[in-house]
C-alpha cells in the first residue's frame, strides 16, 4: 500500500485549500474554478471528508480521482460447476481494504484465493494476466513482505463446502492506479502454497490448481 | 523518483496531504514500476516484456525479426475508428507468419500488420471490426486469440470487456479506447429473443447481487444509452459502433446491462455484466496458464474445474 501511495503521489499534483469548495484539480484548470467532480462516480462525498478532500490526477488526458470517502465494491463469483458466492470490499478514507468473502460449493479445505490483473476471461485464466502485482514481487502469503498485491492466501471451507472469511488487506486499494474495480477475483481448486511449497510454480501461483469459479469486481451503491 | 511532476499546494493541515507526502519519499523501486504502466513495449521491447510476464520469458525467445508492412489504406465505410489490436496466432515458421499476413492483406479496413513471431503475436492497427479480423485469421487454419487492443500511445486504461455468461444470455462486447473522448464498441450476443429489439445500455454500478436489478440507473443520463440491438431469427445480436464522449477509464466497474424492450423499462432487465479491465497493446503475452498448465490455445472462458465436493 505504501509503496503504490508513493508511486500514485510521484506523479500527483496534490491540492489542498482551506476555500469551501474543493474537488478534482486538473492541472490545466484554474483553481479559482472549482466544480465538484470525480471519474468515480460510484462514490458520493461525505461532507465532512469534502472539506479535506485528497485529489489526485495522474495525467491531464486520463485522471484518476481519489476521493477521500466510504468505497465499496462488489464481485459476485461464478463457475461452470456449482461453485458460487459473493465477494464484497469495503475501504474507509485511505486505510486497508476489508474483503467479506462467502463461497459455496466448494471441497472442504484450503482453496487459493486472489486477485488477477485483468478482470477479461475471454481466453480463461490466461486473459486474466498474472496475479495482480503493481509492485513485480514474487509469489507469497498475504501477511508476507514480498508478495503479489493479488495474493489473498487460502479460503477454508467448511464439511458442508462453504467458505466465509474476512480479510483485511492495504494492497488492494478500491481508488487509484492500483484500484482492484475491474480486476477479477479467482478460487482455486487446491490450496496456495503461498510461495513455499518448493513447487517450481509456487513462486508466480503457489500452485493453487485450476479455477473453480471467478468475479469480475464492480462498483456498487454506498 | 519522479518528484518533479510532483507539485503540494498545501494552505491547511490536513493529515491526508501529509501522509501522502510522507509515503512520497518511501521505495524508490515503486516509482519504476509505476512508470512502466506508461510504457508500453509497442515495439517489441523484448526486456520490459520478459520482466512483466515472468514465466513467459522462459517459454519464448527475446524478440529478434520484426516485420513491418505498410500497403495503402483500401477503401472502406470507415465506420469504425482505428485502433491496434493483438492476436496471438499459433504460428512458428516464416512462411506460415506469411500466409497469416497475405491474409489480414485482404482484409477491409486493414492498415498495417506487424507479425512478431517470436512472441507469436500479430498486431493489426486499422478501423476492421474483430469479428471480421477473427473470421479471417480462423480461415488460414491457425488458431488465434485476441489478447489486447487499444491506441498507439496510450496510457493507463485503454481497453474494457464485459463478458455475458447465462445461463441465457451469451456475449462479449469490447470498448476500446480511441481518443479522450471516443470509445470503440463491438459486441456479439446469443441467448437473445429472436427477431426482437433489446435496448441495451451502460448503468451506473457494477453489483450483480441481484442481476440487472442492482447495477442502478443509466450510467451518466444519454451517454451510457447504447441504442437497440437487433436479433437475428437464431437469437444472436452483433454490433460495432462508437460513442462519443465516452472514456473507458470511467466505465471500469460498471456494468452493461441487455433489456427485454426497447425502451429498456425498469422491470425488463434480461442480463448484466460488470465491465472489466482487458489488455492493451503489450500488457499481456501471457501463453501458459501456471496455475494449472492450460495453455492459451486450450483456454476457452468456460475453463472452469468442477469442485470436488
Amino acid at each position: 500500500m505504501q509503496a503504490a501511495l508513493a508511486a500514485m503521489a510521484a506523479h500527483s499534483i496534490l491540492f489542498s485549500a482551506p476555500a469551501a469548495s474543493h474537488s478534482l484539480l486538473f492541472p490545466i484548470s484554474n483553481p479559482n474554478t472549482i466544480s465538484l467532480q470525480s471519474s468515480f462516480h460510484g462514490v458520493s462525498l461525505k461532507p465532512s471528508i469534502a472539506r479535506q478532500s485528497l485529489i489526485l490526477s495522474a495525467t491531464a488526458p486520463k485522471p484518476l480521482t481519489v476521493v477521500a470517502a466510504v468505497k465499496k465494491a462488489v464481485a459476485v463469483l461464478k463457475g461452470t460447476s456449482s461453485v458460487e458466492g459473493v465477494v464484497t470490499l469495503t475501504q474507509e478514507e485511505n486505510g486497508p481494504t476489508t474483503v467479506n468473502v462467502k463461497i459455496s460449493g466448494l471441497a472442504p479445505g484450503p482453496h487459493g484465493f486472489h486477485l488477477h490483473e485483468f478482470g477479461d476471461t475471454t481466453n480463461g485464466c490466461i486473459s486474466t494476466g498474472p496475479h495482480f502485482n503493481p509492485n513485480g514481487h514474487t509469489h507469497g502469503a498475504p501477511e508476507d513482505e514480498i508478495r503479489h498485491a493479488g495474493d489473498l492466501g487460502n479460503i477454508i471451507a467448511n464439511a458442508d463446502g462453504v467458505a466465509e472469511a474476512t480479510i483485511v488487506d492495504s494492497q488492494i486499494p478500491l481508488t487509484g492506479p492500483n484500484a482492484v474495480v475491474g480486476r477479477a477475483f479467482v478460487v482455486h481448486e487446491l490450496a496456495d502454497d503461498l510461495g513455499k511449497g518448493g513447487h517450481e510454480l509456487s513462486l508466480s501461483t503457489g500452485n493453487a490448481g485450476g479455477r473453480l469459479a471467478c468475479g469480475v469486481v464492480g462498483l456498487t451503491p454506498i | 523518483m519522479g518528484f518533479l511532476r510532483t507539485v503540494a499546494v498545501s494552505s491547511t493541515t490536513t493529515a491526508v496531504t501529509a501522509a501522502a507526502l510522507a509515503i512520497n519519499s518511501l521505495s524508490p523501486s515503486s516509482s519504476s514500476s509505476y512508470n512502466h504502466n506508461f510504457t508500453k513495449p509497442f515495439l517489441n521491447s523484448s526486456s520490459s516484456i520478459g520482466n512483466r510476464f515472468e514465466l513467459t520469458k522462459t517459454l519464448i525467445k527475446p524478440p529478434s525479426a520484426l516485420h513491418m508492412d505498410t500497403k495503402p489504406a483500401p477503401k472502406h465505410d470507415a465506420e469504425l475508428p482505428e485502433v491496434m489490436t493483438e492476436f496471438m496466432v499459433d504460428m512458428s515458421c516464416e512462411g506460415c507468419a506469411k500466409s497469416v499476413k497475405n491474409k489480414l492483406q485482404t482484409v477491409d479496413g486493414v492498415k498495417t500488420i506487424d507479425v512478431d513471431l517470436p512472441n507469436q503475436v500479430v498486431r493489426i492497427f486499422g478501423s476492421a471490426p474483430v469479428k471480421t479480423m477473427a473470421e479471417s485469421l480462423q480461415q488460414t487454419g491457425k488458431k488465434a486469440r485476441l489478447i489486447g487492443q487499444g491506441s498507439p500511445g496510450d496510457m493507463l486504461i485503454s481497453a474494457a470487456v464485459a463478458e455475458f455468461k447465462g445461463p441465457d444470455v451469451f456475449g462479449v462486447v469490447r470498448l476500446t479506447h480511441v481518443s479522450m473522448e471516443l470509445a470503440r464498441i463491438e459486441a456479439n450476443f446469443s441467448g437473445l429473443s429472436p427477431l426482437k429489439k433489446h435496448g441495451w445500455c451502460i448503468n451506473e454500478f457494477g453489483d450483480l447481487t441481484r442481476g440487472v436489478a442492482s447495477t442502478g440507473k443509466t450510467f451518466n443520463k444519454a451517454l451510457g444509452d447504447l441504442g437497440t440491438l437487433e436479433v437475428d431469427e437464431k437469437g444472436e445480436a452483433f454490433y460495432s459502433g462508437v460513442k462519443n464522449n465516452l472514456k473507458i477509464s470511467d466505465l471500469i466497474g460498471r456494468a452493461i446491462a441487455v433489456y427485454g424492450t426497447e425502451d429498456r423499462s425498469a422491470d425488463s432487465g434480461v442480463a448484466a455484466a460488470v465491465i472489466a479491465r482487458s489488455a492493451g497493446v503489450g500488457e499481456n503475452y501471457k501463453k501458459l496458464c501456471t496455475c494449472d498448465g492450460t495453455t492459451i490455445w486450450e483456454a476457452t472462458n468456460a475453463d472452469y474445474v468442477t469442485s470436488k465436493v
